[in-house]
């Protein structure tokens, strides 16, 4: 009985094996909110973060058709085929989160959010919004 | 010399340590974890004959396909024309039961002309609801 509850607890970690994770072709990531162009009193706004054809995985799942979002925060896309820089432009969602609370300061900014694999590598193909502008007033 | 009192003790152990299993028995999420169907709206009329996309919104807590143990994480499902499980036991698997096991955030349905009612209901890695259990609100839709 001590054995079983002392094994009821197993993580999964995912062996590294070169080459990107593979993404179905009708993939597609997106803002369900805010939407381009949108206007944000005081800057602070939730961002829900829509993907199609794939599922949301936490870090190191290794599910097939599966990752978990990142937000871009003025900035462009990183290199792929290495993982999402991790800072104040880069956000991580790794807990497998769909929405997010972010607060902007005064001001144009650009979102983009785009989707990595177990190991916050982009898909191949890579699957990304479109970037979108927002204003803070 | 009598093993009884220590044979008693580990009993007791045994029984201590089944009670404290069951209490980890169900997942257990955070207070302000919050579920709710983004689209459609409660009351929404929708086209029949056509297929509708459904909004699946979840705040303070994140989505991770079945059989993955992390921690805060669930699956969606969407409960169609039917009340909640009860708490502690796997959802079924139906037509009015829809797991989406593989992490899905959004699905398409078609629903046959009338009202119907729409619930979500997050399930730990073994499809079985938290304690809290976190549910959205159920809304009516009506297909004509």
């Amino acid at each position: 009985m001590i054995f079983l509850a002392c094994a009821a607890a197993s993580l999964h970690a995912g062996g590294a094996f070169a080459g990107p994770t593979a993404a179905p072709d009708n993939a597609q990531v997106y803002f369900i909110w805010p939407s381009d162009g949108a206007v944000i009193q005081n800057g602070k706004c939730w961002v829900r973060m829509g993907l199609r054809n794939m599922g949301v995985a936490p870090r190191g799942t290794d599910i097939a058709n599966t990752g978990h979002h990142h937000l871009l925060i003025d900035t462009g896309l990183p290199g792929m085929g290495e993982p999402v820089p991790n800072d104040r432009s880069h956000l991580h969602f790794g807990a497998g989160e769909t929405e997010a609370r972010i607060e902007l300061p005064p001001g144009r900014h650009t979102l983009q959010l785009l989707l990595g694999d177990k190991d916050h590598v982009p898909h191949q193909p890579p699957v990304y919004s479109k970037p979108i502008t927002v204003t803070v007033r | 010399m009598s093993h009884a009192p220590a044979m008693r003790k580990l009993f007791a152990a045994a029984i201590a340590l089944v009670l404290w299993s069951a209490t980890f028995a169900v997942a257990a999420a955070p207070s302000d974890a919050y579920l709710y169907i983004g689209w459609p709206n409660d009351g929404q009329v929708l086209s029949a004959g056509k297929p509708f996309r459904i909004w699946f919104g979840l705040r303070n807590m994140g989505v991770a396909p079945k059989g993955v143990a992390f921690p805060n994480t669930g699956h969606h499902h969407l409960l169609i024309d039917t009340g909640l499980p009860s708490p502690g036991a796997e959802v079924p698997s139906d037509r009015n039961h829809l797991h989406f096991g593989a992490g899905e955030t959004e699905t398409t349905v078609e629903l046959p002309p009338g009202r119907h009612t729409l619930q979500l209901l997050l399930g730990d890695e073994r499809h079985i609801s938290f304690d809290p259990q976190v549910v959205s609100k159920k809304i009516t839709v009506t297909v004509r």
